[in-house]
């Protein structure tokens, strides 16, 4: 089965980044600027098996974006990823508690992207070349 | 009074983590030492600046980024994966590249804190008067000038 991902992030260049990684893996991809703009994908569906979720973005950042997902109980099967420069263990901890699967520090390598999925039981392919 | 500051060492290794990451170890960047005091080495530039603002203690300053014209386009072209970019996407790519630089930088210095969201110009970096630069990173890459500063307003407040 194709994992559905959605990147959220304020960046286009890290979104295509993030995209090229995910296309590599053979998944498909959706995109969103920023947490408001990807509720709104996620209320028009479909639902996204996977969101890779920039902390610091305008409009919503990534962590209220979290809370909100983890109080729909629709969303529940939503598997969410934290790629972020925030990599202060404090934040680290917030993110987790607040419904996080996972958190990913920028800059990361096509590797660590894998390896976290891999751990999430998302995929369990290579590198992309 | 001592200013809190990143060791250089620090900022050098967050920057060339940054670039091998994203921009490949083909081309690397390297250190390229510039007196203190030196203006930026490059007519056409471009330049970024994200702020660190502390609260209930925590450490507050600013991380610019200074890239030759050349080099903030080839990056841009690299970071998004195709041979053609516009002033639009060189904004976002270098916004995205100084987000990175400035988010780890802040993870070295006591919080809390939080982080702003960058801004990016076509042109030199300007500071405030009361800027102090605290450290600086000067390089190549692709043979054009590299430079990352890292500033606090105030020495008094830091």
């Amino acid at each position: 089965m194709t994992v559905r991902a959605m990147i959220i992030d304020d960046s286009r260049a890290m979104r295509s980044i993030l995209r090229r990684i995910l296309t590599g893996l053979e998944f498909e991809t959706s995109e969103a600027g920023h947490g408001q703009e990807a509720l709104d994908q996620l209320t028009a569906g479909p639902v996204p098996d996977l969101c890779l979720v920039d902390w610091n973005m305008p409009v919503m950042d990534g962590y209220t974006f979290i809370t909100q997902v983890r109080a729909n109980p629709a969303w529940r099967n939503v598997t969410l990823m934290m790629v972020t420069t925030e990599s202060e263990q404090s934040q680290i901890v917030r993110a987790l508690a607040a419904g996080a699967h996972e958190y990913v520090i920028k800059p990361f390598t096509p590797d660590a992207i894998v390896e976290k999925l891999e751990i999430l039981g998302l995929t369990s392919k290579g590198i992309p070349a | 009074m001592s200013v809190a500051a990143p060791e250089l060492t620090d900022v050098q290794a967050i920057v060339e983590q940054v670039w091998s990451s994203f921009l490949g170890e083909a081309e690397p960047l390297l250190p390229q030492p510039v007196p203190a005091g030196a203006p930026f080495p490059a007519e056409d530039a471009w330049s970024a600046a994200i702020t660190v603002n502390g609260t209930d203690g925590g450490w507050s300053g600013m991380v610019t980024v200074e890239l030759a014209e050349k080099v903030a386009f080839s990056l841009t072209a690299e970071m998004l994966g195709v041979e053609d970019v516009e002033d639009g996407d060189v904004a976002d790519a270098v916004g995205e590249l100084v987000n990175m630089i400035g988010g780890n930088i802040k993870s070295l210095m006591p919080g809390p804190s939080a982080l702003s969201l960058p801004v990016v110009a076509a042109g030199r970096a300007a500071h405030s008067s009361e800027a102090v630069e605290v450290a600086r990173f000067d390089g190549l890459w692709i043979g054009q000038p590299v430079r990352v500063s890292v500033h606090v307003t105030s020495i008094g407040e830091n």
